[in-house]
């Protein structure tokens, strides 16, 4: 196994990555998210994604996530806004600094 | 006499600055208010250290970020990260066709990275799915996308293998994007 697989010329491995699915390919997306691929997951990632419209869809949607999330954890960010601590735990608060002083 | 003022003005001034940015990355109000306390009160005790070398307001914030790692440091002691079934099955799970291909293509949302940060609407959509993940994906979540935490440490801090944190987050973001769809992109016209 190990000789015929070595005999395999790189076009062939190319032709390989032709068979790559939208299946396999998800995972990859979200992974290079988060660390690097090694260069032959890569290639095939970046290779499907040059032939596939729907995946380069997915792609964006997490990157789209992704800024939310962002955005989401800036100090001011636009949510909650009526949010805040109750009088009740401000004085609870203020106690716990002033014994502490 | 005027310390003492001096910490019931932060209380007024930043109190509630610092819950709400508590309470995007730990969901129990309970726990975000204990957090800002336990903030206040270090803050108080290094006041000598703090030197006017960043605003008081950033400063603070400093002390916030490390008490919200520890609140998470502790969760850890009484929870494993495994993946169990209360975390909900991949939403990919059948997604595709036997060849591989999308069934339910993904559909395009119209917008990029940059445009839906500036949509509030948006934003807050996110922050409302984000509440349905289970605890341990909405964690993990947060740790690598809010706090931004490098991959490796959220393994160290949270003692997980680096293809478990991996499964957890493409997971995360699987059910976030059905949540999105179905919670902003259907209701659309
Ligand atoms: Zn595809």
């Amino acid at each position: 196994m190990s000789k015929n697989s070595k005999d395999l010329s790189w076009m062939a491995r190319i032709t390989r990555w032709f068979g790559v699915t939208c299946e396999d390919t998800t995972p990859l997306i979200s992974e290079l998210m988060d660390h690097n691929l090694p260069l032959g997951k890569r290639l095939r990632l970046k290779f499907h994604l040059g032939m596939c419209g729907v995946c380069r869809i997915y792609e964006k949607q997490l990157e789209i996530i992704r800024a939310l999330a962002r955005k989401l954890g800036e100090d001011d960010a636009p949510t909650q806004k009526d949010a805040g601590l109750s009088e009740q735990v401000k004085a609870r608060i203020k106690t716990a600094l002033g014994d502490q002083n | 006499m005027a310390e003492l003022l001096n910490s019931d003005l932060w209380v007024e001034q930043y109190g509630d600055m610092l819950y709400r940015y508590t309470l995007v990355r730990v969901k129990d109000p309970d726990d975000a208010e204990e957090i800002v306390q336990v903030t206040l009160l270090a803050a108080l005790q290094a006041k000598d250290s703090f030197q006017g070398r960043s605003t008081e307001k950033s400063w603070l914030f400093g002390i916030l970020k490390h008490k919200i790692l520890d609140h998470f440091r502790d969760l850890k002691k009484h929870r494993t990260y495994e993946l169990a079934s209360e975390d909900g099955p991949d939403p990919l799970e059948n997604a595709y066709l036997h060849n591989g291909q999308w069934a339910n293509a993904p559909k395009n949302w119209d917008t990029d990275p940059h445009k839906a940060a500036e949509n509030s609407q948006l934003v807050e959509a996110l922050s409302m799915c984000l509440d349905k993940l289970s605890e341990k994906f909405r964690n993990i979540f947060v740790l690598k996308e809010i706090e931004g935490l490098a991959s490796e440490e959220i393994c160290k801090e949270m003692e997980i293998q680096p293809t478990n944190l991996w499964v957890i987050l493409h997971r995360a973001r699987n059910q976030l994007r059905k949540c999105l769809e179905t919670s902003h992109w259907n209701t659309r016209k």
